[in-house]
């Protein structure tokens, strides 16, 4: 019997060396960033309109294009210009009925249901489809941010017959075989928030690009605590696509123009607002003394890390900075535990998704097109081949925050 | 029945006996089912949606077999989410970071995923450990794994030949689902046609008077627990090819899917009853409900409500049942 028992633990012992030594073995890249390519903004603080004045560089640029490419002669330079800037890279629906102007119904399949962020996207949907008054739109999703159960719901909803699906990816390759299934049914597809791969949908409304809020972000941090400041970071998991995104451009930019700042941890703490609250605490406890600022990177994350930071009676000695919806850190801004918070109008988001579906459907937005109308927000840009940018984030302080209400 | 009785009575007895059963009963819930559910929606009822279906229960399918086996000895497994989501991400790094060919990939992954259910198995037979508690431990220890090796990333883009198992058709049916019904026949034929399958019974029923009984206790048991490990990591791969990638929280939550599945079979959370036939329907029936309220416009929370009294349901259903055959 003892002698099983050693047989037993040493089979054990062996299997987690086995499997700890990859993970043990460190890499240039900072726990729960992903790897692709980082595209960091230029340092500095002025970096909002900075972004701007590149985009209207680009717009300008784009005009430019479209006016070339009305003589004949030009149409071969914006060819490849178009090449040259990545082309439309989305996909197609195919044989879709023609239903431009006619009523349409779409569903959307977001993440999750059940949390602020997503109750903000699906207002934002019901404004538009109000405003437009020829669509209805449904939104329809699991309750937990579960992969293969998106799945099943969009399929559904395949079968039940839609005009259109718009959707916010829980994982931006498990989602793309169901996505390029409906548009091979005629359905179109755009998505917001959480991208898939391209060829598997229209369009993407993005949010915001992940270099501005990485900017953002460590400007807001290195503001309040200076440029040699030590923080922690709470996510959602590693693995989740925007987040991961976000950090790899954080970790980007501080190198490029923070090198001072002192990288303590990530933790992981799902979207789960007791555990944010218990990882931060954590962190504040590990580093005592030596943590100047928490980085929340989900809307749960950040105010379960401010509720945190002030039950631990370190309000003003760790600055909070994160995305976060306004409502839920009104008391941490008003009480002055938190001086920024990081994120765009989820409610534009929405709104903004359903006015690109429309124009798909009516035939306005085509691989062609630079820019689309998209009703209260005016006009938006094409950006990355087949995504349209929102605009640039947005800061929320002690001096708009109470404007807000979402 | 005694050897008196003449054959006719015998065969009426049997069909009585067949129509009073378990399953005929959740049959007959099942057929009421898509009945109400396809008058609902005119595309619930059709090929496609159900070949579709098909597809999405093959995974929780394939893991319900050992589940049932494992429930009617009395035990439970918790930790087949964990090696499912274990296997998926293995396969992927033995692929991209240890550059092992593909087909290699999958063995070696499944293997590993084999050895983790033997490792739960070795535990509770040598150590004594309760199985609840046993795979409650490896249900975190197999998902820490699973994200420690994955660091958080995913590996993707696949040979093309890959998703034929995931995506790809035989016959004009998905091919997981070939798998699935000839796995659950050699399981079936294992439980009621083979001492091995007695054994698990009496294991449930008694399992002191089955060792006295001179029975291999603990090798059955041991089997059973590495095949439970052998069919997640199965379930893994056939998810990877089907979603044509790995995450290190795939099939997160999966162990109580597939626990709900063979409870709505019949099978008996105290052991000692059960069949893979009840299982089985139990996996199509809450597949069906699923998709049907969907299709029917019922929305995504409404859905695990319906699910929820269903399985409530059925254990009532059980319970009258049992007493029934006790009187």
């Amino acid at each position: 019997m003892s002698k099983k028992m050693f047989l037993v633990i040493t089979v054990l012992v062996a299997m987690l060396a086995l499997f700890i030594s990859p993970a043990i073995a460190q890499e240039d890249r900072w726990d729960g960033a992903d790897d692709l390519e980082v595209n960091p903004l230029e340092c500095g603080m002025a970096g909002m309109e900075m972004d701007a004045t590149a985009e209207a560089d680009m717009m300008a640029t784009e005009e430019m294009d479209a006016e070339m490419a009305a003589t004949e002669e030009a149409m071969a330079t914006e060819e490849m210009d178009g090449e040259m800037m990545g082309g439309y890279d989305g996909g197609q629906a195919v044989n879709a009925p023609d239903l431009a102007g006619q009523p349409i119904t779409l569903v959307d399949v977001p993440k999750l249901v059940g949390i602020g962020y997503f109750n903000a996207t699906s207002l934002g949907m019901q404004q538009a489809a109000e405003e437009l008054g020829n669509v209805t739109v449904t939104t329809d999703a699991p309750t937990e941010a579960n992969i293969d159960e998106q799945i099943t719901f969009i399929d559904n909803y395949i079968t039940q017959g839609v005009n259109g699906i718009l959707f916010a990816a829980n994982d931006p390759v498990a989602i793309a075989p169901v996505l390029r299934r409906a548009l091979e049914q005629g359905i179109h597809v755009v998505g917001y928030d959480a991208n898939s791969e391209p060829d598997a949908r229209e369009w993407f409304v993005n949010q915001a690009e992940f270099n501005g809020i990485a900017k953002s972000m460590i400007d807001s941090l290195v503001a309040e605590k200076g440029e040699d400041a030590s923080f922690g970071i709470v996510t959602s998991t590693f693995t989740t696509p925007n987040q991961a995104r976000w950090i790899a451009e954080m970790w980007a930019y501080a190198s490029q123009c923070y090198p001072e700042l002192t990288w303590l941890e990530t933790v992981e703490a799902q979207e789960d607002a007791v555990l944010s609250f218990n990882q931060a605490t954590t962190l504040l406890n590990k580093y005592a003394g030596d943590i100047d600022g928490l980085f929340g990177m989900t809307s749960v994350a950040t105010p379960s890390s401010a509720d945190a930071v002030t039950q631990a009676g370190l309000c003003g000695e760790v600055a909070v900075v994160g995305l976060a919806t306004p409502n839920a850190m009104k008391p941490y801004v008003n009480d002055g535990c938190v001086q920024s918070v990081v994120l765009w109008n989820p409610i534009d988001l929405g709104y903004a998704a359903v006015y690109v579906m429309r124009a798909v459907v009516d035939g306005e937005l085509t691989p062609e097109s630079t820019s689309v109308m998209a009703g209260r927000l005016g006009e938006l840009q094409v950006v990355n081949g087949s995504e349209i940018l929102l605009g640039a984030p947005f800061i929320f302080n002690a001096e708009n925050i109470n404007d807000f209400d979402f | 029945m005694t050897a008196l009785s003449s054959p006719e009575s015998n065969i009426g007895a049997r069909v009585r006996a067949f129509l009073l059963s378990q399953e005929s009963i959740l049959l007959l819930i099942m057929l009421a089912a898509v009945l109400i559910l396809s008058t609902q929606n005119s595309r619930f009822l059709t090929v496609d949606n159900l070949l579709g279906q098909g597809r999405f229960l093959a995974e929780i399918g394939l893991i319900a077999l050992p589940m049932t086996f494992i429930i009617i000895t009395g035990g439970i497994d918790l930790s087949v989410g964990s090696i499912f989501g274990l296997t998926a991400v293995l396969l992927g790094y033995f692929w991209r970071n240890l550059g092992v060919p593909l087909e290699f990939a999958v063995v070696l992954a499944i293997a590993c995923g084999t050895f983790a259910g033997f490792v739960n198995g070795l535990f509770i037979v040598r150590v004594g450990i309760s199985p609840l508690i046993m795979t409650l431990a490896t249900l975190a220890l197999y998902r820490g794994l699973a994200s420690g090796i994955s660091q958080g990333r995913s590996v993707s883009n696949y040979p093309e030949w890959f998703y034929q198992m995931g995506q790809g058709n035989f016959a004009g049916v998905p091919t997981q689902l070939w798998i699935l019904l000839i796995a659950a026949i050699i399981s079936g034929i294992v439980l009621t046609r083979t001492t091995f399958g007695r054994t698990l019974y009496a294991i449930g029923n008694n399992e002191l008077a089955t060792r006295f009984s001179g029975l291999p206790v603990n090798r059955v048991k041991l089997l059973i627990y590495t095949f439970s490990g052998f069919m997640s990591a199965l379930a893994g791969y056939v998810f990877v090819s089907r979603v044509t990638t790995t995450r290190s929280d795939m099939g997160t939550g999966l162990e109580l899917d597939v626990i709900a599945a063979v409870v709505v079979g019949g099978t008996s959370i105290f052991g000692g009853r059960g069949s893979i036939l009840g299982t089985m329907i139990g996996v199509v029936l809450i597949q069906l409900l699923k998709n049907g309220l969907a299709l029917t416009g019922v929305t995504g929370d409404s859905t695990i409500v319906v699910i929820g009294i269903v399985l409530i349901v059925a254990v009532l259903v059980n319970d009258f049942i049992q007493s029934r055959r006790g009187v």
